[in-house]
């Protein structure tokens, strides 16, 4: 039991995180989209603690909102993708044959494309937005949970277990659901824990290019986006988005890490 | 026993491992190495060279190459001193001789236009009427809108002039063929790696997708005579690599820098910034498909809305102009002669109490029929500047309960498909050939393609008629001064502000000066002092 | 260990793996732009002035986008198969010519990465890994989880604004006459790579170094060197090979994001030049070298893997290791 207490502080930060996140509208102290010009640009003070942007924004305000926007299409677009992917791998794995066959070279097909690339083409022609960056990062990485998934299931596929559920006259769907899926869960959740600061990181990178979040909404990769060019003139603009992405994005891979480390060694065995 | 044996083994390992390493990263870094000061001194010593960067040079831009009868690659030649036009602009974009040493309008369907005699191109053989003949025919055989434009019957040539007939009679054919793609190159010279003869202070040498190289032209028939050795045009098409790279003395100057990025090169002891106001217009069209917005009450309150002052003032960062019409000041048509909506937001208020709106249900949004007054607002955002506008409409708009929902979308022409939209704001340049006809005929009549509001005036169709076929310039400027005002009195459209174009470059640089017209840039006074 | 002739069929096998992977990626890709908003039509004409639907269609019908798809994609392909790629709509050059003049310096672009990456995290993975838990192994897992959370725009961001702009050391701008225009975007790639392979290495070398094998042969008296060289860092090799061939083949499509801060003229750039532009012959060139790359540098990684299969040589007489 000892070695679940290293997870807790990264468990109680991710928590904070989403608590943020989900809280964000009564936290920021002012209105994230209110304009006024006449403050516009100011360096942080006493009531704009990180100061204000090229409309007057609250940019604290801005970054706190923006942890909903951010964190939350990354973590839906995660349990879409890590769902969806692992379902496919496991049917491919469990069924065996044509299907298999099929979904792999669908995956393959999926995995060729580059990510950034595909999300550019994607936003292309779904005209931009935070949607259709979703669905592009979506669309080319759920093969890394279906290869994972059908792996493990191939590795069960020969367990008496499963033998005996079939024996006791349970059908395919069933053990599919009540045998197969909980032993693969707990590989696959941390996966997806250690890929939930990647994927942050790719939604705010297309988000960076001008093909995620549109203007007026307060995200992360947009904020930075629109501050570029005054990285030199009014820095806060730039870093205090870009700071809060690189501590949601450490704290996710931490705990990804200590997950990893926690359930490693008894997967091993 | 067993660790001390291990890391002897190891560290002996190690340090040999490391030390290849670090050997292999040294060579890397001294191997590519050389000063960190003369970096754009790329030449040999006494050579002069000038590197520019620009954001208008690339394949997305459609002017890659020199050949200015090829697409949108006539701005190239124009802009890097490769080719010359017979006429060209002023800095209030009047027309002036150019290769040309006048016109003679021989009927209202023939012009002739004789030569300079001095003239050569740069391979030293002399421009002749026959020349010029055979270069714009090429033009009207290789470019699809050269043809339309100039509507060209035939052409005559002797030694030193070309008689051009129309089909049509044609006020505007000497401002066409100032049109980039009007430069005049020698055609019996094979184009060869994109690179033309022309008559410019520079010829091209090496042309790629990113980049052209030029070099002095000897022959230069100009009295002021080229001083550059060499010149590398850089395509940047990121505005913070430009930015950086200028500051970090990679470049002698540049073009097109994002507007927060000019006050870093306020220090006038290492930078020069030369500025124009182009004739680009940010405009936003009323959607008369809205029965809202057919009141003109409604046109007026959201015209008088916009703080046009404060909008270039901060979010430009004073890069741009307030516009009352769509043409600069500078022009004899432009701002200074018509009038529109001042900003007040007391007046806008109410307009809108007049139109009958009223915030009853003390949400914060005016209604009429306990229906909000909501408005879609379509742009894209390719011009920095658009979204730029779209957010200060829409608070400004929120100030006198108006909500507005922005739709930012690089996919707006499927919008403009569907109608999908109650106003609409774009880009535009109005008067490229420094001719007003063009921006009418574009935006504002019942055939114009990008009339995108609906909006029609028989006055306005009366008066484009008129225009059309008037060829006195004095009064083609009356004309377009009434079509304006007529524009501005209906509140169809709302024009926010002209592009000012700025170039920065290191102090030492002489001779670079922006123009309005945006197609000329580098000429035979530009001169480096060391 | 697979050799001869079940190699072969192995390799074989792959290529008509390739072949499918090709054939979907590329119907993938002209499915998906004959939907898109606006074609490399309107785009031409985009910002340009007044041009007429005639105009418009006359041009649609020169560079065939009037056809049916399937018609289309089926010309395409038969121009593939006889290696012929067709020609840029915008440029209007051959669009495999583009294509070889952009690789070079995308090569480059890798190589030095891919070099420098090496260079910082082998040596490092292997220290933290030997020296685990202590106080240079936290320093060198804290600067390695740093380089892993930040996102490389940053990471660029923040380089020119240090090295270039501050300490006026390197130059911006990709410039292939300047040797040195290489080692800022190098660097930012280096950064995120380095910091996931020493990462990767440390772990690696780890997992092995508890295995039963590496007991046996310290019992039997073997120097911890030699295990460490001549077997555990030889297994480690077996997931860095697998990380290697994935980064040489993203860096080999080249990189969106870096290519375009640091003007870098490589592939990456082009790509993102063409769909913007929605010029379809250069997007598709692009998609079939990606799949290709793809499918080969996947290949090259499964078999250099199995040529690496741990405890291949000195430790089989030993009768401990399983």
């Amino acid at each position: 039991m000892r070695k679940y207490h290293a997870l807790i502080p990264f468990v109680i930060l991710a928590s904070l995180l989403l608590v943020v996140a989900l809280f964000a509208p009564a936290i920021a102290p002012l209105d994230p989209y209110a304009q006024d010009l006449s403050v516009a640009l100011l360096p942080p003070d006493d009531t704009y603690l990180l100061g204000t942007d090229r409309y007057g924004r609250d940019v604290l305000s801005r970054v706190i909102v923006g942890s909903r926007t951010t964190l939350g299409a990354s973590l839906a677009l995660l349990i879409v993708i890590s769902v969806g992917g692992t379902l496919i791998g496991a049917v491919a794995g469990y069924r065996g044959g044509k299907i298999d066959t099929a979904l792999m070279r669908l995956s393959d097909v999926a995995l060729a494309f580059p990510a950034m690339v595909f999300a550019i083409a994607v936003a292309g022609v779904l005209g931009g937005g935070l949607v259709s960056a979703a669905v592009a990062i979506a669309l080319i990485s759920w093969p890394k949970y279906a290869r994972l998934a059908r792996g493990l299931v191939l590795q069960m596929r020969s367990m008496p277990y499963l033998a005996a559920a079939r024996f006791a006259g349970r059908s395919e769907t069933e053990i599919l659901i009540y045998h197969v899926m909980p032993n693969i869960a707990a590989p696959i959740i941390v996966t997806a824990t250690a890929h939930l600061g990647t994927l942050i990181m790719e939604m705010a990178g297309l988000s960076f290019l001008g093909l995620g979040a549109m203007p007026p909404t307060a995200e992360w990769g947009a904020m930075m986006n629109n501050g570029r060019s005054l990285l030199q003139t009014s820095p806060w603009v730039i870093l205090s988005p870009g700071i809060a992405i690189f501590i949601a994005v450490s704290i996710f891979n931490m705990l990804g890490d200590k997950l990893r480390d926690v359930f490693d060694t008894h997967l091993n065995e | 026993m067993r660790s001390k044996k291990f890391f002897s083994g190891f560290m002996s390992r190690k340090s040999k491992l490391i030390a290849a390493l670090a050997l292999s990263g040294c060579i890397l870094i001294s191997g590519c190495g050389g000063g960190g000061e003369k970096k754009t001194d790329a030449g040999k010593a006494g050579e002069k060279t000038f590197v520019y960067g620009t954001m208008a040079y690339g394949v997305a831009m459609e002017n890659v190459g020199t050949d200015p009868h090829d697409t949108y690659v006539g701005w190239s030649t124009l802009r890097y001193g490769i080719g010359e036009t017979l006429f060209r602009f002023t800095e209030s974009m009047e027309l002036e001789p150019w290769l040309a040493k006048n016109f003679e309008r021989i009927d209202e369907n023939t012009v002739k236009i004789n030569l300079k005699e001095k003239i050569k191109f740069s391979n030293g053989k002399k421009v002749t009427g026959k020349a010029v003949k055979a270069c714009l025919e090429r033009l009207l055989k290789m470019n699809d809108r050269a043809p339309k434009d100039l509507k060209i019957a035939a052409i005559d040539a002797d030694e030193t002039s070309v008689t051009i007939k129309t089909t049509e009679p044609s006020p505007s054919l000497i401002n066409y063929l100032s049109d980039p793609y009007g430069c005049i190159i020698d055609t019996e010279a094979d184009v060869k790696d994109k690179i033309v003869v022309g008559t410019g202070p520079y010829k091209a040498v090496k042309v790629t997708d990113t980049q052209i190289d030029l070099v002095k032209n000897e022959n230069y028939w100009g009295d002021v005579k080229p001083k550059m050795d060499k010149i590398t045009i850089r395509s940047i098409t990121d505005g913070d690599t430009l930015t950086m790279a200028m500051q970090n003395g990679e470049l002698d100057a540049v073009q097109g820098l994002p507007y927060a990025s000019l006050e870093l090169f306020g220090d006038t002891g290492k930078y020069k910034i030369s500025q124009a106001d182009t004739s680009r217009i940010y405009q936003i069209a009323f959607n008369y498909k809205t029965p809202e917005l057919q009141d003109i009450k409604v046109r007026q309150a959201i015209s008088s809305a916009l703080d046009k002052e404060n909008f270039t003032k901060v979010l430009l960062h004073g890069q741009g102009t307030p516009a009352v019409g769509p043409f600069p000041a500078a022009m004899t048509f432009g701002d200074k002669a018509v009038s529109a909506m001042k900003f007040d937001k007391d007046r806008a208020k109410s307009l809108l109490q007049e139109a009958g709106y009223a915030d009853t249900d003390n949400d914060g949004y005016v209604d009429k029929d306990g229906k909000n007054l909501e408005l879609r607002y379509l742009t894209y955002t390719s011009r920095q500047e658009l979204p730029l506008l779209a957010e200060a409409m829409q608070a400004s708009l929120k100030e006198i309960g108006i909500k507005l929902n922005v739709n930012a979308t690089d996919n707006y022409k499927a919008v403009l498909k569907t109608g999908d939209y109650d106003m609409y704001a774009k880009a535009f340049v109005a008067a490229p050939t420094g001719d007003p006809e063009y921006y009418f005929t574009t935006h504002v009549l019942d055939s114009s393609a990008y009339n995108n509001g609906f909006y029609h005036s028989d006055a306005i169709e009366a008066l484009g008629r008129e225009l059309h076929n008037e060829f006195n310039p004095a009064e083609r400027s009356n004309l377009a001064i009434k079509m304006e005002q007529q524009l501005l009195d209906d509140c169809a459209l709302i024009y926010a502000s002209h592009l000012r174009m700025s170039f920065v470059m290191r102090k030492n640089i002489e001779g670079f000066v922006a123009h309005p017209s945006d197609y000329y840039e580098i000429s035979p006074a530009l001169d480096k002092k060391i | 260990m697979i050799e001869g002739i079940g190699l072969r069929k192995y390799i074989a096998g792959r290529l008509v793996g390739l072949f499918f992977v090709l054939l979907g990626v590329t119907f993938f890709t002209f499915f998906m732009m004959q939907f898109a908003a606006d074609d490399a039509v309107d785009k031409m004409y985009d910002d340009r002035g007044a041009v007429s639907e005639e105009l418009k269609a006359e041009r649609r019908h020169e560079l065939g986008l009037d056809r049916p798809f399937f018609v289309q994609y089926g010309t395409w392909l038969m121009g593939l198969a006889s290696g012929d790629m067709g020609k840029s709509f915008i440029s209007g050059k051959d669009v495999f010519e583009t294509f070889i003049e952009k690789l070079p310096q995308t090569i480059w672009l890798m190589a030095v990465s891919i070099l420098m990456t090496l260079t910082v995290s082998l040596p490092l993975g292997i220290i933290s890994a030997v020296k685990r838990d202590e106080s240079i192994d936290y320093i060198i897992r804290f600067f390695s989880f740093i380089g892993n959370s930040l996102p490389n725009f940053f990471t660029a961001l923040l380089l020119i604004y240090f090295l270039a702009l501050k300490m006026n050391l390197l130059p911006i701008m990709g410039n292939s006459e300047n040797m040195r225009s290489v080692i800022l975007p190098a660097l930012t790639l280096a950064i995120a790579m380095g910091a996931k392979y020493t990462r990767q290495m440390r772990t690696a070398i780890l997992e092995e170094m508890n295995k039963p094998y590496v007991a046996g042969a310290r019992s039997r008296g073997v120097a911890e060197s030699t295990i460490l060289f001549k077997s555990v860092l030889r297994s480690s090799l077996v997931p860095l090979i697998t990380l290697l061939a994935l980064s040489i083949g993203s860096l080999l499509g080249g990189t969106a994001i870096v290519e375009t801060i640091f003007m870098w003229d490589g592939v990456g750039k082009m790509a993102v030049d063409a769909i913007i532009m929605r010029d379809y012959p250069i997007i598709q060139a692009y998609v079939v070298w990606m799949s290709i790359i793809y499918v080969v540098v996947n290949l090259i990684a499964d078999i250099m893997c199995d040529y690496f299969d741990p405890r291949a040589e000195i430790y089989n007489g030993g009768g401990s290791a399983p």
